[in-house]
């Protein structure tokens, strides 16, 4: 911890997204490792960061409607035939 | 793979603007659930989805001849789609967007936390307790001003690569990072807030 200069302030706005997506090098990434692992508050801030990142994964729509490809299709040649004319 | 993937739908939009039906058909098929899945989650409802979805196929085959194909055809269709979702979205009564800067986190001076920061991430570990969550966090992200709403849709909910929504939207990487970080942020923090509501008595009991 005693080399670890970032604040919360700064690992959380400014590092927390790359520590995260992976990008982050080994080293500056154990680094922070060892800040959150020291720092409750921050342990607890990047906790529900995930469970939040898990939590908009569940949103995505899991049926789509049975036959909608023929129903836009449907939708499409209709209406090419009216614009037509 | 994701070159393969630019090759073939080249090739399909060139034998659509030759007129070819069955290349629009096979359009339709291989994007019609993720233009929907889209719609959806600009929408919250499966019927404006389905025709916000109709719509962005008809665009698709009236302005197919606008696009430019030196781009990636899907990053231009996903536009399309976007902007029908909205349009569609646009005629019902309106949200107010929110001031993302309200709900950031909180500083003392010396930079360290100036509130305590709850742990509510063993919510999500009840499926229904999560899936209600997940409800609430759409309603969230559908507050946060569209530019942040985009990028945290696409990415975290669709997810589609980060270079696909920067060129989508005509935005840098380091834009899409940034905006993406503060519609997450905002979120946890909408999240926190409802998890934490629950009186001291029953969260321990």
């Amino acid at each position: 911890m005693s080399h670890d200069e970032k604040t919360c302030k700064q690992l959380i706005l400014d590092c927390l997204f790359e520590y995260e997506d992976g990008s982050m090098p080994e080293e500056e990434h154990r680094d922070l490792q060892r800040h959150f692992e020291m720092c409750p508050p921050c342990m607890n801030f990047l906790t529900t960061y995930r469970a939040t990142g898990k939590t908009l994964k569940m949103l995505k729509p899991r049926e789509i409607p049975p036959a909608l490809a023929e129903t836009v299709m449907a939708f499409v040649r209709a209406r090419s035939k009216t614009e037509k004319r | 793979m994701v070159d393969e993937q630019a090759t073939a739908d080249l090739e399909l939009v060139r034998r659509i603007k030759a007129g070819e039906d069955e290349a629009f058909e096979e359009m339709v098929r291989r994007y019609h659930a993720r233009v929907y899945s889209l719609s959806y989650g600009v929408l919250r409802n499966a019927e404006d989805a389905e025709e916000a979805t109709q719509d962005a196929f008809w665009t698709l085959y009236r302005k197919i001849g606008t696009f430019d194909e030196s781009k990636k055809f899907f990053s231009w269709f996903y536009r399309v789609a976007l902007n029908a979702a909205y349009s569609r979205a646009r005629r019902r009564p309106s949200l107010p967007t929110v001031a993302i800067e309200d709900r950031m986190p909180r500083f003392a001076q010396d930079g360290h936390f100036a509130v305590d920061v709850p742990d509510w991430s063993v919510a999500i570990e009840d499926e229904a307790a999560a899936r209600e969550l997940a409800a609430r966090a759409g309603e969230f992200i559908a507050e946060l001003p569209p530019a942040y709403r985009d990028v945290i849709w696409m990415y975290d909910v669709e997810e589609i690569p980060s270079s696909d929504i920067a060129e989508t939207l005509e935005i840098s990487i380091p834009a899409f990072k940034s905006r993406l970080h503060r519609a997450r942020l905002y979120v946890r923090q909408r999240l926190s807030e409802v998890s934490s509501t629950r009186p001291a008595a029953e969260a321990a009991g």
